[in-house]
């Protein structure tokens, strides 16, 4: 789609932070804003708010069929949005996970029916999505899933366990693969499910983790019972509607995702924060920006992330010429989330003993998002596939080495 | 400014014909000849790149050039890097042809681009001096004017190619101020013409590419051989830094590239403990970690590239990222390159030393990755001045976007 001349983008940019000064939250920005605690009902119906805002702005859903509730914009639009979403900041997406990979397996595996009724309300926030793949002994070794699925009439009857289900306390709906032939060989053996959270035999225990807050749970299904019209794919297909989930998730939601044209505070903007946490904070009589060792981590991440951005671009390039085959998505996956624990470890060195100050802590800076942060990355490169799980992947997949033996 | 990602047709058509050419023309054996050469230049070779319309690239066609762009140039480079070509071909195109088109008068391009373009000439710049450092504190041989022209004294030091280049441009100090960026004149020199220069080959790591000591001893030059204004090079020798180093970037990256491919290949056949090693999951994993790494060089060069091409008012900053991102990685990967090739990595009949001493060279060259990572973070500090600062206690939710 061709440019919209610069007048029609500078409106746009002018209606966005406009919009957005009507609706974020009430004293959003301003020092004495006081997040949601994390993981609670509140933060979650707070994502959902907002995913409903947007979605009614039409900030949502770019290159997502119109029939399905996406919305059709320009590549330079969607950038000005994002800039301008970047710029402010907004509320986390509580219920990213709908967007993120729900609608990419959808699109892929999905019949029309299952299209029509799911994404929509996926991009109005009505409904949040967990998604109940790891089980205690089935993480890495995903295919090693022991749920069972047996048919019943026009039902199938699920039983098993889950682990680590972020988001599943408050979710509406979940994907889950279950076997549902238990004589089938590893990667045949399973089918993939959407499944209503409020179904009878469906139960979720929640698990708190080492931010102190409880993100994810224990899921249960005790003789849950599924409609056969929500299995996605094929009977059987259920390992690679769940490859083509993790794909998504890995990616980030890569089709969302625009770029700016050019350099500017916004987009050095990802460390523009941490300049400032530098030059704000003095040790032993100089400030830390002043110190050449932290100087240069904060330019290196600024260096990495215009790298990040050119490299999606690439990404994108080569999707439109059907050069990729999706194992890709671990380059990015394994650096943008390694990066983003060695900024948090940075970030903890600039702040030193404040970073131990939490939520709840009056001394505590932005009300302890920094020190939630430092300790929520180390499940980034847990989540979604390990990165040595990724890596794996890079080297037998993308460069043909031999399968490994340990 | 719209960035191309990905080449075009005509764009891959170029980068298939350099590597079909420099396998033919350029293969190992013959770099290692030029190796054994005092000069490592080949002038059939380089008569042959003439020909394929190489020399004269980035010039327009009125002085014999191609008119291609900077991100053209800078696929012909990645290929290059990719075979270690030996020669004068940066020397003579990134340090002197580009400089004198943009800033030349309408004589000198008209001498000196077309002899280029044709392979007549080759050419190089003498900037760096005793200690090495690429900063306008570091040129103090002088350039004094008496009776009607300058007289050039002094030594240089690290000079590619001056053995064989018709064409040498000196920095010289005309003038000394407070502030050393100002008094550095160019001098675009004839080496035919002149008497009093003394070029010595320096035994240096990399044989691929021959560096001299010139001694200037009372050397005359008049005026008119003043490329842009007196005491005004400084600002030239920072736009040649810029391209140079964006043209280094892609070598590095042809040459890392073209290291992983040997490695991984040697990953598949070498055999030990009964399998082949690449299916341990230590040498994966670090096999792995020079992909992402690559990925992201690649991202930054062809980013950078692009800038210059554009003549976009990034291109600083963006170079800066690219060669500090590029330098890093191409340092990693040549290093491991070495280590997962175990013993036979570490001979010199193996080709990986050659890469390993191009791609540490390339990353000294016009500041090495820690420096241009300290342009970025000035470059930073400016941005946040401008934005005023005073605006994090606003954006502290974005730290936690993932997850
Ligand atoms: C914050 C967070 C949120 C999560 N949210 C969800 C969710 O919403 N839904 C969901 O289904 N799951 C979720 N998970 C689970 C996550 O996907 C798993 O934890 C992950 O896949 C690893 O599995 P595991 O915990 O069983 O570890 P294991 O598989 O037991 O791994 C233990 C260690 O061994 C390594 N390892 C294992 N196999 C190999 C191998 N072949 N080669 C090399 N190293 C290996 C791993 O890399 C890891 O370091 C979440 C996890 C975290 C931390
Ligand atoms: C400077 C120098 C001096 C030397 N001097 C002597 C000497 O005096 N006498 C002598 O006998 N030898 C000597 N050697 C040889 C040296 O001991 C061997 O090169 C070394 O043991 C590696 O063996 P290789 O070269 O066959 O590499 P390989 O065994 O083929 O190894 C290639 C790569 O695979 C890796 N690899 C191999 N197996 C595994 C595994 N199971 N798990 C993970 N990675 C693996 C290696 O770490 C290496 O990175 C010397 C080598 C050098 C470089």
């Amino acid at each position: 789609m061709a440019d919209e001349g610069p007048e029609k983008l500078e409106a746009l940019r002018q209606e966005v932070r406009a919009w957005l000064k009507e609706n974020l939250p009430e004293g959003w920005g301003s020092p004495g804003y006081v997040a949601p605690e994390r993981g609670s009902k509140e933060a979650h119906d707070l994502g959902k708010a907002w995913q409903k805002k947007l979605c009614e702005a039409g900030y949502t859903g770019f290159g997502i069929p119109t029939e399905y509730g996406g919305i059709e914009r320009s590549r330079a639009e969607i950038a000005v949005i994002r800039e301008e979403m970047l710029r402010t900041g907004t509320p986390p997406p509580a219920a990213s996970l709908g967007p993120m990979i729900v609608i990419p397996t959808l699109l892929r595996y999905g019949n029309d029916e299952q299209k029509k009724r799911f994404i929509p309300k996926i991009l109005s926030g009505e409904e949040s999505w967990c998604e109940c793949f790891s089980e205690p002994d089935a993480g890495s070794d995903l295919a090693n899933i022991q749920k069972t699925g047996v048919r019943d009439g026009d039902e199938w009857v699920v039983n098993g366990q889950s682990v680590w289900t972020s988001g599943s306390k408050f979710a509406d709906w979940g994907v889950v693969p279950v076997k549902t032939d238990p004589n089938a060989p590893r990667h045949r053996n399973l089918s993939y499910f959407v499944f209503d959270c409020t179904s009878p035999g469906f139960e979720v225990r929640p698990l708190k983790q080492m931010t102190g807050d409880a993100e994810f749970s224990e899921t249960f299904f005790d003789n849950m019972r599924i409609p056969h019209e929500n299995m996605v794919g094929e009977e059987g297909q259920g390992w690679y509607v769940a490859m083509a989930t993790l794909e998504a998730e890995r990616g980030g939601g890569i089709q969302f995702v625009a770029p700016s044209r050019r350099i500017e505070p916004t987009t050095l903007g990802g460390v523009d924060i941490y300049v400032e946490l530098a030059k704000n904070t003095k040790r032993r009589g100089m400030t830390v920006w002043d110190d050449p060792l932290f100087r240069q981590r904060i330019a290196q991440f600024a260096i990495e992330n215009e790298a990040m951005r050119h490299s999606r671009e690439r990404m994108r390039v080569k999707a439109m010429k059907r050069q990729l085959t999706g194992n890709e998505q671990s380059i990015g996956s394994i650096f943008s989330r390694e990066k983003n624990q060695r900024q948090a470890n940075m970030v903890a060195e600039i702040m030193g003993a404040n970073i131990q100050f939490m939520r709840g802590d009056p001394r505590a800076l932005d009300d302890g998002s920094w020190t939630y942060t430092f300790l929520r990355t180390r499940g980034n490169t847990i989540e979604t596939g390990t990165t040595e799980i990724l890596r794996g992947i890079i080297a037998e997949r993308m460069l043909g080495l031999p399968r490994s033996r340990g | 400014m719209a960035i191309e990602y990905g080449l075009n047709e005509e764009q891959e058509m170029l980068k298939t014909m350099a590597r079909d050419f420099l396998a033919n023309e350029c293969p190992m054996t013959h770099v290692r000849e030029l190796m054994e050469d005092e000069t490592g230049f080949d002038p059939e070779l380089w008569k042959k790149m003439a020909e394929v319309g190489w020399l004269g690239l980035v010039f327009p066609e009125e002085y014999g050039g191609s008119g291609m762009n900077f991100r053209d140039l800078s696929i012909l480079l990645e290929e290059m890097g990719r075979a270690v070509l030996p020669g004068p071909f940066v020397s003579t195109l990134l340090l002197v042809g580009m400089p004198v088109l943009a800033y030349g008068t309408e004589e000198q391009k008209n001498e000196i681009l077309p002899k280029i373009a044709s392979g007549e000439a080759v050419c190089t710049l003498a900037a760096l001096e005793e200690d090495g450092d690429w900063w306008a504190d570091s040129i103090n041989i002088r350039a004094d004017y008496r009776g009607g022209h300058y007289v050039i004294n002094g030594t240089k030091l690290f000079v590619p190619d001056a053995k064989v280049a018709d064409y040498m441009l000196i920095a010289a100090r005309t003038k000394r101020t407070e502030n050393p960026e100002e008094g550095i004149t160019l001098f675009l020199l004839d080496t035919k013409e002149v008497y009093g220069t003394m070029s010595t080959l320096l035994k240096t790591m990399d044989e691929t590419r021959k560096q001299y000591e010139v001694v200037f001893l009372n050397v005359p030059i008049s005026a008119e051989n003043i490329l842009g204004e007196v005491h005004q090079g400084w600002p030239i020798m920072k736009q040649i830094a810029l391209h140079t180093t964006a043209a280094l970037c892609a070598e590095m990256v042809g040459a890392g590239e073209k290291v992983l491919e040997m490695t991984v290949d040697y990953l598949k056949e070498r055999i030990a403990f009964g399998v082949p090693i690449g299916s341990f999951q230590a040498l994966q994993h670090r096999a792995s970690d020079l992909v992402i790494g690559l990925e992201y060089s690649r991202s930054l060069m062809e980013w950078a590239a692009e800038t210059i091409k554009e003549n976009d008012l990034d291109a600083a900053t963006a170079v800066a990222m690219a060669k500090s991102f590029c330098g890093d990685t191409c340092k990693k990967v040549v290093a491991e390159g070495i280590q997962m090739h175990g013993g036979i990595g570490f001979t010199w009949d193996h080709d990986m030393h050659l890469y390993f001493k191009r791609v540490w060279t390339d990353d000294n060259a016009f500041g090495d990755s820690n420096y241009q990572r300290e342009v970025v973070a000035k470059t930073l500090d400016e941005i946040h001045q401008l934005a005023g600062g005073g605006r994090w206690a606003k954006t502290a939710g974005r730290l936690t976007q993932m997850g």
